[in-house]
């Protein structure tokens, strides 16, 4: 991807329109553009059409492919309101890091979603693991969602393809950013929050945490 | 600097230098400190963003100078370069299996001791900066009464240990007035184990901090034991039931000298983010609201110069490499010093200090103990996960540590091995993975799923590079993670002349000698982990966890050991706990201070800190620093 599309990408997914992704799902419009226009892709046999990135932004196939990939609603990885914006400066971040991997994922999942938004997660991550670039680009994002860290496809590989050695392997890892740390999601999942960034209050470690749907899906995910 | 009228030059700010800053401040005392990196920061936003940038999250990754390049929060050797910087700092980041590399790292280890024998890595680290080492955990143990006689009381022990000139009696009142300087929570209630005393109807200044679900797994797993299980802990009787105590701690329970009450941040090494626990910038900046005191950052002191007759110290000289563009030198002159700068910068200012040949030992060396000694807390670590069908224990809450097994650190089997302490984490297995090799967690077992690979234990079936996507990675990660646990063990080292801190002939960034060590463990140290692994082997056996605990062959601090018949690899870590290296005793010709911690050379000269602890014992040093230090400052208020 030239320096100017990245710009393009980026400036699209800045002004997306929220409303497409209400709570995390597809607005009856999107969905219903997407369908017509895979049709005509799967007749051509070719790679998505320019039309369809029209229909689904860009950041809502990354919004709708890191849910699948993560496990968690997109709602919340996304929120409509997004005081955030975490989302942004991993979108930016994939752009630069790995832009011809990520063309392809978003590719992945706009194609996916348009054929069936039911089975899209699963077909999403049947198709990315076809592919080392896909595949371990997918892990990286997971990683980023999950631990706020990038780890790079190219050192996810490495640790595959070492992975019986003797010692185990060590890979470096770059915080994207203070926020990213912050907003890491494995410390939810673990029901816990991230180590030096809780709202929690004197005791509650005395205590089991809440059900873990409260902190990933519920609206109180910093609950304790 | 007009010095003419200064009563006290304190080297350092760390807990020793505050303290005693802030008793003198509050009797009107003039008082200047000399701080040798950065000042007090105007608050802690800037810690706290560089700690969350962090690659590494090390002990030493909020504070100045700093150990990452800004951009990419990776260490930086470029940054690091210990033969550059004016005021450096040892970091567990050079701790590899290029341990010795005098390139890399600020303290240059040395491979081989005066005896010949080999020597292994010094793991602890400390900062240079305003408040010293604020990485602390904030524990605050009292000594047990018999760690101050072991040589009386266990005469066996090997030779370098040694009877303290005090004992639990004499240093009680200023355990007390530590513990509300410090601000500590603990029930006296559950304080008074193997002879540890309080004044009748005495109170802790706060209520203990809760126990957490981890701590409360250990303490049932103790519950009920058969002797036969415990004889090999060597203690006068096997014990049926192990305690697990709360861990008094300077971390606020409840509204404290105007700071909050913990929220159990889980980050209380390295930083906490609400200052709920004690760190000695607080005492600092109390001392500098007085107008008799004043800290001059950025300020390295480089000799201690003593009269014509080499009895009395005149003057401090230092260099000053902040205030200008250039580097200046300029001396102060006081009543009285106090060097409160570690037990590793503090001897090695003394010995820097040779009077142009007239001290070609250095100060306050006529015994020739400067240096010698030293002693951390080995430090034992071991990680457990508790099958999917136990009850989770959700770590990453609350304080790092909330409970420890005290009970165990004191008894007949001092005769023959270390004793040692059990501290209990609330952080799973933060504190590295699969020894260190791969990083901590939660990163190393959540890429083993993503992955599809098995460094850290956790995920022995799913080595196969597949990996997981999806609601399925969820759920695993959730049942793994909250099911984690480590325990640490600290053990009691001995007091090795051996073990020694030196000047090495790399320089600073200040072309000062950087700090030689050579250190290594004896075989009354090793032993003393080998039962703290069958301790281990009892409790994870009792829990139903499965032992995640891994020695990797490059580890450099890996030994072999035989237990029951086995041949065992063990390993050992620093506690931070830099002991040793100007004890203190009553005989000058065998120590270098007496129980005030005054040189026994130097009329006029206090050598504070954890450095005059003839003998470690097992509990975290702190408080006790804390309570001499007090005690010292009283008897240097009646002198000025």
């Amino acid at each position: 991807m030239s320096e100017s599309t990245r710009r393009e990408r980026a400036k699209e997914a800045q002004t997306a329109p929220e409303d497409d992704h209400v709570s995390g799902r597809l607005t009856r419009r999107t969905v219903l553009a997407g369908v017509a226009v895979t049709t005509a892709a799967v007749t051509v046999g070719v790679d998505t059409p320019t039309v369809a990135q029209s229909a689904i932004s860009d950041m809502e196939a990354f919004t709708q492919l890191s849910a699948a990939l993560t496990g968690l609603p997109a709602g919340k990885l996304a929120p409509t309101t997004d005081s955030i914006g975490i989302k942004q400066q991993y979108f930016n971040w994939l752009n630069e890091k790995e832009p011809a991997a990520f063309a392809s994922l978003l590719n992945i999942a706009k194609r996916r979603i348009a054929e069936n938004k039911d089975t899209a997660p699963q077909a999403m991550i049947d198709e990315l693991r076809t592919s080392d670039s896909t595949n371990f680009l997918a892990r990286s994002i997971v990683l980023m969602w999950y631990l706020g860290s990038w780890y790079s496809p190219a050192n996810l590989k490495r640790l595959v393809d070492e992975r019986s050695s003797r010692v185990p392997v060590f890979v470096p890892h770059t915080v994207i950013s203070p926020k990213a740390y912050t907003q890491g999601w494995v410390w939810r999942i673990a029901q816990a929050h991230p180590m030096g960034y809780s709202d929690m209050q004197f005791g509650y470690w005395a205590r089991e945490p809440a059900p873990i749907e409260d902190f990933i899906s519920r609206t109180a995910a910093k609950g304790t | 600097m007009a010095d003419d009228n200064v009563d006290v030059v304190i080297v350092g700010s760390g807990f020793a230098g505050a303290l005693i800053a802030n008793e003198l401040a509050k009797l009107g005392k003039r008082v200047v400190i000399l701080e040798a990196g950065d000042g007090i920061p105007i608050d802690i936003n800037k810690y706290m963003e560089r700690f969350y940038k962090a690659a590494a999250k090390v002990p030493e990754s909020p504070y100045t100078p700093t150990l990452f390049d800004e951009d990419t929060g990776l260490f930086s050797p470029e940054v690091n370069d210990p033969s550059k910087m004016p005021a450096g700092r040892p970091t567990v980041l050079t701790i590899t299996e290029d341990w010795a590399n005098p390139q890399k790292s600020y303290l240059v280890q040395d491979k081989k001791k005066d005896d010949g024998q080999p020597a292994t890595p010094f793991g602890s680290t400390y900062d240079r900066v305003a408040g010293g080492t604020s990485h602390w955990l904030g524990t605050c143990l009292r000594f047990v009464p018999a760690d101050f006689e072991m040589r009386k009381r266990y005469p066996n022990c090997p030779k370098g240990f040694v009877d303290w000139p005090i004992n639990y009696n004499d240093l009680e009142r200023h355990y007390r007035k530590a513990e509300e300087e410090l601000g500590v929570s603990a029930d006296i209630g559950e304080q008074n184990y193997l002879g540890i005393t309080f004044p009748a109807g005495h109170r802790y200044p706060m209520p203990r901090i809760p126990e957490s679900l981890t701590d409360r797994a250990v303490r049932n797993a103790l519950k009920n034991l058969n002797p036969a299980e415990t004889a090999f802990l060597g203690m006068s009787r096997p014990p049926t039931e192990i305690p697990v105590r709360g861990v008094p701690a300077a971390r606020n329970s409840q509204p404290y000298k105007n700071r909050r009450a913990c929220a159990g941040n889980t980050n209380c090494i390295p930083i906490c983010p609400i200052q709920a626990k004690y760190d000695p910038t607080i005492t600092l900046n109390e001392a500098l609201n007085h107008k008799s005191v004043t800290m001059m950052k950025k300020t390295v002191a480089k000799e201690i110069v003593l009269d014509g007759d080499l009895r009395r110290v005149t003057q401090i000289n230092y260099i000053d490499y902040g205030t200008g563009a250039a580097q200046k030198e300029g001396r102060i002159k006081a009543k009285i010093f106090v060097i409160a700068a570690n037990a590793i910068e503090t001897p090695r200012l003394l010995l820097m200090s040779q009077n142009a040949g007239r001290k070609p030992e250095g100060v306050a060396n006529s015994s020739g103990m400067v240096g010698r000694h030293l002693m951390d807390h080995p430090y034992y670590v071991a990680w457990g996960l508790l099958p999917k069908e136990s009850k989770a224990l959700y770590p990453y809450r609350g304080p790092l540590i909330t409970s420890g097994i005290e009970d165990l650190c004191d008894g007949p089997f001092r005769n023959e091995r270390g004793a040692f302490r059990v501290d209990i984490g609330n952080e799973g297995w933060n504190f590295v993975v699969a020894g260190g090799a791969a990083g901590g967690d939660p990163d190393v077992t959540t890429i083993d799923f993503v992955n599809g690979v098995n460094r850290s234990g956790a995920n022995p079936d799913g080595n196969t590079g597949v990996g997981m996507f999806g609601k399925n990675l969820v759920d695993k990660l959730n049942e793994t993670i909250t099911r984690q646990f480590r325990v640490g063990f600290l053990v009691e080292q001995t007091p090795d002349p051996d073990n020694r801190v030196t000047l090495s002939d790399f320089k600073d960034g200040l072309g000062l000698p950087r700090p030689k060590i050579a250190y290594s463990l004896s075989p009354y140290t090793k032993r003393g982990i080998v039962a703290a692994k069958q301790l281990q082997d009892l409790l994870f056996g009792k829990m139903g966890a499965k032992d995640r605990t891994t020695v990797q062959p490059i580890d450099p601090t890996l030994f072999e050991e035989e237990i029951n018949g086995q041949r065992v690899q063990l390993n050992y870590g620093g506690a931070g706990h830099i002991m040793g290296t100007y004890r203190m005793g009553r005989n000058p010709k065998e120590s270098v201070v007496d129980s005030f911690q005054r040189s026994h050379d130097h009329d006029n000269l206090y050598l504070v800190g954890s450095g005059t602890f003839p003998t470690g014992a097992t509990a975290n040093p702190t408080l006790t620093l804390a309570a001499l230090a007090l005690r010292t400052a009283e008897q240097i208020a009646k002198r000025v």
